[in-house]
């Protein structure tokens, strides 16, 4: 099993992150990222805490020795969970993926929250493990090395997507302030 | 907008997204918890199962839902 972590501050109020953060895609940076659905939706009653169900579709492009071993799709599914608790300020997702998860799991999980010190910024964090199945071991070093390095660049790539994303909706002012 | 996984169901999927982000940031964030736009989802809803199932990712979720249910986020807290 491998691990990846990232962290970051945004320069907006959590509110206008968590609202930005439904539109996230599409944006230029993460083209891999080719459609998002809701599955399931609601408020618990008693925390006021909205949760949220979704379908991630993915295309991108992998290795053939990949490709090969898992059926020669490159499109690929995952499942996020997220649940944002409007009172402390926190957004949290988990994610993990559907597609050949008997080869490989990689899940996800991502964390926005309003920083305790500076209202105006958000922290987010982000972690993910990745591990191969038993009936692949043998190149479980050179998979799990190919996603830790995949997800990186993704993180990377979606992190610079978002904030494209964050300051075209807040010249828009499409979403509340604070 | 991002995009459906049923290119059928991008019309719907639109006008449910545009309620859902209106409610977001206009109640739900003011503390106005109060479900809006259901009808919308249920139809946007409706048409995705039914892209799911025929793309045979249905059973992808029910098997990740039988490890880690929807309603059970809050519990694992």
């Amino acid at each position: 099993m491998k691990f990846f972590e990232a962290s970051h501050t945004f320069f907006y109020s959590w509110s206008h992150v968590s609202a930005a953060s439904w539109r996230k895609y599409p944006n230029d940076k993460c083209p891999h990222v080719i459609a998002i659905d809701v599955l399931d939706r609601h408020v618990d009653p008693e925390t006021g805490i909205l949760r949220t169900e979704r379908l991630i579709t993915c295309q991108q492009n992998i290795p053939k020795l990949l490709s090969k071993l898992f059926g020669g799709s490159t499109v690929t599914y995952a499942r996020e969970i997220s649940e944002i608790d409007p009172k402390n300020k926190v957004l949290k997702m988990t994610s993990c993926n559907l597609s050949v998860n008997h080869l490989v799991n990689v899940s996800e999980t991502v964390v926005y929250k309003e920083d305790p010190s500076d209202p105006s910024k958000t922290l987010f964090k982000q972690e993910a493990s990745i591990k191969c199945g038993e009936s692949i071991s043998q190149f479980a070093s050179f998979i799990e090395d190919f996603f830790v390095q995949r997800f990186g660049d993704n993180a990377t790539k979606g992190r610079q997507g978002f904030e494209n994303v964050l300051d075209r909706l807040k010249g828009q002012g499409e979403t509340i302030k604070s | 907008m991002s995009q459906s996984i049923g290119a059928n169901c991008n019309e719907l999927k639109k006008e449910y997204d545009t309620c859902f982000n209106k409610w977001y940031s206009e109640k739900f964030l003011k503390g106005d918890v109060r479900p809006e736009c259901e009808e919308l989802f249920q139809k946007y809803r409706d048409c995705v199962l039914n892209a799911i199932k025929q793309k045979k990712i249905d059973k992808l979720l029910v098997e990740a839902r039988k490890e880690d249910p929807f309603s059970s986020v809050t519990e694992k807290k």
